[in-house]
């Protein structure tokens, strides 16, 4: 039977969408500072937010090897709209997918798949990030339900999402095992949001403090066995850390090709500096981490596909995705020397861009503490 | 409204290069895409279906990874996809291969219009399209860029000629090829793209004998042209400042003009000044 290979398909086909719509306006959308509501439609029109979630249930019926190749070439073109896509793929309605209720999927799961709705994942606290145990937004169980009070922030699309996924403690004395994820609509009383920040990057990626102050949700918005949110966080922190590297790759492809583009077209002393070498070396160092970083991160994917444990290989891979990647940056603004400093090129946009991968998924200093000590230390 | 659209796998490139040794296309680094006017043919079909219902078929002829067009058509939204590949198919001129694609095309079923691209970027001979409308005895109209309407019996276009453009009137079925000014083509739904990728997708795939075809009629042997050498055209620029009298110097010019292994009109040029 003769069928066609669905990695390169889908790989192409996202290709030729961020080569046409994407990179064209990807630098006027950064510095416009809007969210890119029509590209994200878009992306939406092509089944993209679907694609781990299986056909029969409103999905794409892809898989985590395709969820990352699709926002690679997204982060190739503009991480902003790469990173609110991922986002609305996994963290953002993973949990609802799961653990929801049929009116919650028909209400809220479907409309996101099509980009109609926009979720979010709220997390972090003032005192709270990597470590979860420090979490203090608390559910307090009611006769009918549960209250939220609490505060989050750097919550991605926190100012234009419908709805949230929030963990919350229902128990403190039960440290960790008291945590749990609950579905909130925008809606509901209580909810407020903060003015978006201003950040170094991702400039159109809407970013602000979510606040819960008496928020009053029935027992079926918890998300989840009561108990079980560290355990289900865990289930998908593999593939968030595999898709963070797959974003870092992105960006790490889009240096490289500006910066050899610009290589063979500036002149120094009579020849391009593409033909220094110390030019040369740069270059040879970048496509070197990227094939590594590739190597790394799709064989993450493919153990997650494989439901094959795997998250000492998920983390080196965002851990060294990323370091490459922000490397990558830095080195193609040396490339275009003063030019690099200009906002009127690509390059300053990559390297404020790279940064925000360091964050998302777990800072680095944590990863290492986790790397070393899967390495015996 | 059913509908057929011819389309071909070609280099995703504008600038082919050959191979100075081999008179050979260098495919290396180059990827495959479907040939831009057919995918603007595909558009145009899909653009009916969604208007009036119907079906859409992709019909390429190719080697075997020309699969993955039949797939991306399916992705973009087209109902089914066949695939002509056979050895014997191999080496075809147009004639050879609007004889093929006309034979597979009485094979699909039921349909009212062929779309297909006005010619590909890898031959630009814009003969396909009309010649197998003449296979299947049924009207043409090439160079469509708008479909003004359609009903059960009729189809009017409007076609890009050089200097204006025609209204045309098809009785169906018909034939359409079509530029890119009509439309621009949808992107894939990655969901549809991965369907088309499973084993139940619906794509077929024929072979000379499936479409009851002898291998003396197709590919090569069928051909009533062949390639004898294929070569990429040297172009040299070569400054010559000519000097002397004004008269003198632009007899000299037409002369050298005349003479001149280039372009025809500079010689028509030379030849008029000279009158």
């Amino acid at each position: 039977m003769i069928r066609s290979n669905p990695e390169h398909l889908i790989r192409d086909s996202m290709a030729r969408f961020v080569d046409k719509e994407v990179i064209p306006q990807a630098q006027q959308i950064d510095a416009s500072g809007e969210f890119p509501m029509e590209l994200f439609r878009k992306v939406g029109e092509m089944g993209v937010f679907g694609i781990r979630y299986p056909r029969n249930k409103g999905g794409s019926g892809g898989n985590t090897t395709l969820y990352c190749i699709i926002h690679e070439e997204l982060a190739r073109g503009l991480m902003s709209l790469a990173a609110v896509s991922a986002m609305q793929c996994l963290m953002g309605t993973n949990f609802l997918f799961h653990f929801g209720t049929q009116e919650m999927h028909e209400n809220f799961f479907l409309p996101a798949m099509k980009g109609e709705k926009i979720p979010c994942f709220c997390l972090t606290e003032p005192e709270a990030g990597s470590d979860l145990g420090a979490v203090t937004t608390l559910a307090q169980r009611t006769k009918d339900g549960f209250v939220i009070n609490g505060m989050k922030t750097w919550v991605t699309n926190g100012p234009i999402a419908d709805f949230y996924t929030v963990l919350c403690q229902t128990d403190p004395a039960k440290k960790l095992r008291g945590l749990n994820f609950f579905f909130v609509p925008r809606e509901t009383p209580g909810v407020s949001v903060s003015q978006p920040f201003e950040t170094l990057g991702t400039r159109t990626t809407r970013m602000s403090e979510v606040a819960f102050t008496n928020v009053h949700i029935p027992f079926e918005f918890m998300l989840g066995r009561e108990g079980e949110g560290v355990s289900n966080l865990m289930s998908i922190l593999s593939e968030i850390r595999a898709m963070t590297a797959a974003l870092a790759i992105g960006l790490l492809r889009a240096s490289m090709a500006d910066a050899i583009q610009y290589a063979k077209e500036r002149m120094a002393f009579g020849r391009p500096i593409g033909r220094y070498q110390l030019i040369q070396a740069k270059i040879a160092n970048m496509a070197t981490e990227l094939e590594a970083a590739r190597l790394l991160t799709y064989r993450a994917t493919k153990m997650i596909d494989d439901k094959t444990p795997c998250l000492k290989e998920a983390t080196m891979a965002k851990y060294f995705a990323t370091e490459a990647a922000c490397k990558a940056a830095d080195e193609a603004t040396r490339i275009f020397g003063a030019y690099g400093y200009s906002m009127e090129y690509t390059v300053q946009r990559y390297y404020r861009d790279s940064r925000f991968l360091l964050y998302g998924g777990g800072t680095h200093e944590v990863l290492q503490t986790n790397i070393a000590r899967w390495a015996g230390l | 409204m059913d509908s057929i659209v011819l389309i071909k796998q070609v280099p995703d490139t504008t600038e082919v290069q050959l191979d100075p040794k081999t008179g050979n296309l260098i495919r290396e680094g180059l990827k495959s895409i479907i040939n831009p006017d057919d995918a603007h043919a595909l558009e145009a079909a899909l653009t009916l279906k969604d208007r009036f219902g119907g079906k859409v078929t992709a019909l390429s002829m190719g080697p075997m990874q020309a699969i993955d067009v039949i797939t991306e058509a399916l992705g973009m939204g087209a109902d089914a996809g066949v695939l002509l590949t056979d050895r014997a198919f191999a080496g075809a001129d147009t004639w050879a291969t609007s004889f093929t694609l006309a034979r597979a095309i009485q094979q699909v079923g039921s349909w009212d219009l062929v779309f297909c691209g006005r010619q590909a970027i890898d031959g630009d001979t814009a003969q396909i399209g009309p010649q197998v409308a003449d296979w299947l005895g049924i009207p043409q109209a090439a160079y469509v860029f708008a479909i003004e309407s359609v009903n059960p019996k009729h189809i009017t276009v409007k076609r890009r000629l050089e200097d204006g453009y025609e209204r045309l009137q098809c009785r169906l079925p018909a034939l359409i090829t079509v530029i890119g000014e009509m439309n621009t083509p949808r992107f894939p739904r990655v969901d549809r793209l991965l369907a088309g990728c499973r084993e139940k997708a619906p794509i077929r795939v024929f072979n000379a004998a499936d479409i009851g075809v002898k291998t003396r009629e197709v590919g090569l042997e069928g051909s009533l042209t062949h390639v004898i050498k294929t070569f990429a055209p040297k172009f040299k620029r070569e400054g010559k400042i000519l000097e002397g009298g004004k008269e003198s110097v632009v007899r000299e010019l037409i002369q050298r003009l005349k003479a001149s292994e280039g372009a025809t009109a500079c010689r028509a040029f030379a030849s008029a000044c000279e009158l």
